[in-house]
Formats: C-alpha cells, structure tokens, sequence
C-alpha cells in the first residue's frame, strides 16, 4: 500500500510502501510540483530502488529551475539506504526522531 | 518455503505477502526483514526488466540460515546474468552527474552478506545471505 499527497503548507506526505510497481504513481504526482517542496517520509516504511529514483529525477529537476527538495522524518532504514545511495550528499535530509517501527 | 510468481511488477505485493508468511512462520528477526524485502525486489525486478526471452514464471525461496535468512531467485529458460559482475554506479559523483537507475543491484551487493550465483541448463539462480549484523548502520 503506498499513498502520496499533499499534506499542510506546500508538504507532500508519502505513505506506505514505495517499491518499483507504485514508483510510476509517485513520479506522476512529483512531476507536478513547481516550487520549493518538502517531502514528510515519516510514514514511508518503505523504498526501493525504483523509488530513489524518482526521488533523483524530481531532485534534479527542481534544482534546474532554482528551486530545492527537501526529505524530512526520515526513518532510520530508509536513511541507511541514501547514504548506501550517496543521497545524503545530495538532498537536504532530516533523520526522524521517533524510534522506527519494526 | 517457495513460491513461484509470474513474471510482473504486480507481483511485488504477494511477495510481500510470503515474505510476511515466511518470517512469522520461522520467526525471523525482523530486524532483517527490510534487507530481504529490498534485495528480493530488486532481483526480481531486474529479472522482469531484463530476462525477457521468456514467460516462465520466477522461483522465490526463502530458509533460515543461523542468524538471517537464505533467499534464492531462480529464472528459467534465460541467458546467463551474474549480478557481481555490473559495473557500479559511482554513489559519491555530484548531483549533476547522477541519473536514476543503476542502484538496485548496486544496493543489494552492499546489503547482503554474502551472494552466490549458479547457472545450468539455461537456468540461473542467485542466492544470498542477509544476517542480523548487516542490519545495523552502514559503512558505505
């Protein structure tokens, strides 16, 4: 299951599981965004690789036009996966204070 | 316990599914379990990206093995592809030089413990293990 919208103040809140069968899903909604934007992965249990990649497109594309992506409340699993990926030299990256759920 | 699944992105779920069996049913440390369900995908989606010379569907195994799990993909009817042998993305290049793809197999030969490859009658397997000390922070 993975959901993605939009949350409050221009935050996009991604839900559930981000694996190479939603990551079409996501990058349609993602190619939408225009300006500065926020992405609360704080209920994202889930990304694969299909997923980071969507993340790098919207990345770049932003930073293009002048504009940035920021990830924030970001689990402790997924942080290990950008830094396995190099993301955490290439996004803003908040880590989540909560304890993750196992 | 196995399963064979077609040849689909739609298939992930289910093998969600029986992973979730497979864990509760031999009580696996979940620490481990967002290795497995990564690595599972990423092979897996390799292999329906890629090895599409045929329709048969794709063997998932899963066993304990001491402190994690042995997992196996197994493609019939298909040329050989030993995933140790992809050239690796450079994760350390600069954002204007990263282009997305290329990370899957890159992320599964830095997760697992250890990656075995078999090729016979046209029938390739990959197998590896994830144990629990694998799961704690990386050193990339």
């Amino acid at each position: 299951m993975f959901q993605i919208v939009d949350g409050e103040s221009g935050v996009v809140v991604l839900e559930g599981r981000l694996d190479a069968s939603q990551a079409p899903r996501a990058q349609e909604f993602l190619d939408r965004l225009e300006d500065d934007c926020v992405l609360d992965l704080s209920k994202l249990d889930y990304i694969s690789s299909a997923g980071l990649g969507v993340l790098l497109k919207t990345h770049k594309r932003l930073v293009g036009r002048g504009r940035r992506l920021r990830l924030v409340n970001v689990n402790r699993h997924i942080n290990d996966i950008f830094t396995y990926s190099g993301f955490d030299k290439l996004f803003e990256i908040e880590a989540s204070s909560v304890p993750r759920r196992e | 316990m196995q399963q064979k699944f077609r040849r689909s992105l739609d298939e992930l779920k289910n093998i969600v599914a029986f992973t979730d069996r497979f864990f509760a049913a031999e009580e696996i440390d979940p620490a481990i379990r967002y290795i497995v369900d990564l690595c599972v995908e990423e092979l897996f989606v390799n292999t329906v990206t890629y090895n599409t010379e045929t329709q048969a569907d794709i063997l998932v195994e899963m066993y304990p093995h001491e402190h994690g799990v042995e997992a196996s993909l197994t493609d019939f009817d298909v040329e050989r592809f030993d995933p140790r042998d992809i050239e690796l993305p450079n994760v350390d290049a600069p954002l204007e030089q990263r282009t997305p793809g290329g990370l899957g197999l890159y992320l599964v030969l830095k997760m697992v413990d250890s990656i075995h490859y078999e090729y016979r009658n046209r029938t390739s397997k990959i197998t590896f293990i994830a144990e629990r000390k694998q799961a704690d922070v990386p050193d990339r």
